[in-house]
């Protein structure tokens, strides 16, 4: 079982049910450590602290501000850090449920797995009740979560018969599109364009089938390693990729495209 | 002032390729903190060390290494590593299209903006307009620093939205953790009165709706500290726990 990153309760007006908050993502990626390169001895890393040249525990570490108008140092330990929003570092108050279509993905931060904690059978109970009512509505619940100092607006709903939650982006963490160089008026393709491109997505749709991807990247830097574990070299492209070349004809492109599309 | 791009390359759609710059969407509105001494306030350094010497080490005198056996390392360069990412670094093969309503939350790791590039901005809004229609999301592969994303295209506004997209093998199945059995399922009153709350709480997603006061708090508390004036350290709050859920949601339900 893995370690729980939070834990605290669920409050559903005036139900409460211990919870606990698993990561739902685990790191499947190939990971390195530094050595030191005459004896391959893993490197640590410490902290110093800079003034006095000396290691300092992890428990003398505390929180320095530095972005004050007077530019003086402000510390702050973790538990005072945590007087911040005693009651929201503990519970998720569900404040309203929403419908999942209305989140735009552009907010959908990380995924979390929320479990009961404690095996009383009130608590057992009172989270079925959740799992249930949400997994008989298409509405998801909306609620604030504080961990490690951020508070995250959360949405929670029912996954095969658990309750899963999603941190959010706040409104403000989304730039605006307006920098972004997008095209004008006079770029605006001709209808005869637009449906030649559509009729080319729709014989290229299918459903979401996330299976079907698979990181080539991890399996080829694995046959790297492997390689180099036999003391065989590695081949290093030598050249950079050139962009590809924008296609001087659109209407030329898309109608090749769909003739190769239809043949298959 | 326009945005610095992270990368510049073409999306394939077809034989038609549409020249694209990368631009982050989103950033972190955290009030960030530096780590310091608790006693004098000095700042912290992290130092690589050699266990072995008890000596700081420098960046120069490391290798990057994997771990094979319990004793035995294999060294890799900067480039043996992203000899891995392959051919085609500077292309999104945008080979077939999903309807974006049918991905899950857990999927969506981080979100892009994609840019026109002076050349080929017809291209740009001949895709936007085309997905926005067909209401099509692009599928394609994307490698950037390193790692290589399932990524997905969409329409957002006037602009294409690029989304890294996590692998299926990286998803926690929410039921490899147990339950509990319980005695007594919620009965159906339960459950009703439950989904009455619900309905009760039901309202449109307007993101502006939301501030993080957190920040604020935070804000404060520097303020406060910053003053010279003492934190109250918060009393732990014991929540109670469900015992009566009916009576607990026929309380709920009348509050």
């Amino acid at each position: 079982m893995p370690r729980s990153l939070w834990t605290g309760s669920l409050s559903f007006g005036l139900v409460n049910v211990p919870v606990a908050l698993f990561s739902g993502v685990r790191d499947r990626d190939l990971h390195f450590r530094q050595l030191h390169a005459k004896d391959h001895t893993p490197i640590e890393t410490h902290r110093f602290c800079a003034e006095e040249d000396e290691e300092v525990p992890y428990d003398e570490i505390a929180n320095g501000y530095d972005e004050t108008d007077d530019g003086e140092m402000v510390i702050l330990t973790d538990a005072e850090l945590a007087a911040a929003a005693p009651h929201r570092s503990r519970t998720i108050d569900i404040e309203a449920f929403v419908d999942l279509e209305d989140v735009d993905p552009i907010y959908f931060d990380h995924p979390y797995v929320v479990m009961p904690s404690g095996e009383a059978e009130g608590i057992q109970r009172a989270y079925r009740l959740l799992v249930e009512v949400m997994g008989r509505s298409d509405r998801a619940a909306l609620g604030r979560v504080v961990m490690r100092t951020k508070e995250y607006l959360a949405l929670i709903r029912a996954r095969e018969e658990r309750l899963v939650l999603t941190t959010l982006l706040w409104h403000d963490e989304v730039r605006p599109t307006d920098p972004v160089p997008t095209p004008t008026k006079k770029d605006k393709p001709a209808k005869k364009e637009v449906d030649a491109a559509i009729e080319l997505i729709e014989s290229f749709s299918c459903d979401w089938d996330p299976s079907r991807y698979k990181d080539e990247f991890q399996k080829r830097l694995r046959k790297i390693v492997n390689k180099k574990a036999k003391g065989q070299t590695i081949e290093i492209p030598d050249e950079k990729d050139e962009q590809p070349s924008p296609v001087p004809d659109l209407m030329a492109a898309l109608e090749r495209s769909l003739e190769e599309a239809k043949a298959g | 002032m326009a945005p610095r791009s992270l990368w510049n390359g073409s999306i394939a759609f077809g034989l038609v390729t549409v020249p694209v710059k990368v631009y982050t969407a989103t950033e972190s509105k955290t009030v960030h903190f530096r780590e310091v001494h608790a006693k004098d306030g000095g700042k912290i350094e992290h130092r690589r060390i050699c266990p072995k010497e008890g000596k700081a080490v420098d960046s120069k005198e490391t290798v990057r290494g994997y771990q094979v056996s319990a004793r035995k390392w294999v060294e890799l360069t900067d480039e043996e590593v992203a000899a891995a990412a392959g051919t085609q670094t500077r292309l999104i093969d945008v080979d077939h299209f999903v309807p974006a309503s049918e991905i899950d939350p857990v999927y969506y790791e981080k979100a892009y903006y994609l840019g026109a590039q002076d050349k080929g901005r017809d291209a740009y809004a001949l895709l936007l307009a085309a997905l926005e229609k067909a209401d099509r999301a692009g599928v394609g592969r994307w490698v950037f620093h390193n790692r290589e994303r399932t990524v997905i295209v969409r329409p957002l506004g006037d602009a294409l939205a690029l989304h890294t997209m996590r692998f299926a093998d990286e998803i926690v199945d929410p039921s490899d953790f147990d339950l509990e059995r319980v005695r007594r399922k919620p009965t159906e009153q339960e459950i009703k009165m439950a989904g009455s709350l619900v309905e009760g709480l039901h309202t449109r997603f307007d993101p502006s709706d939301y501030e993080d006061t957190y920040r604020q708090e935070v804000l404060k508390l520097i303020e406060a500290k910053a003053a010279g004036k003492n934190i109250e350290l918060p009393e732990p709050e014991e929540a109670e726990p469900a015992d009566d859920l009916l009576a607990q949601l026929e309380a709920s339900l009348s509050a």
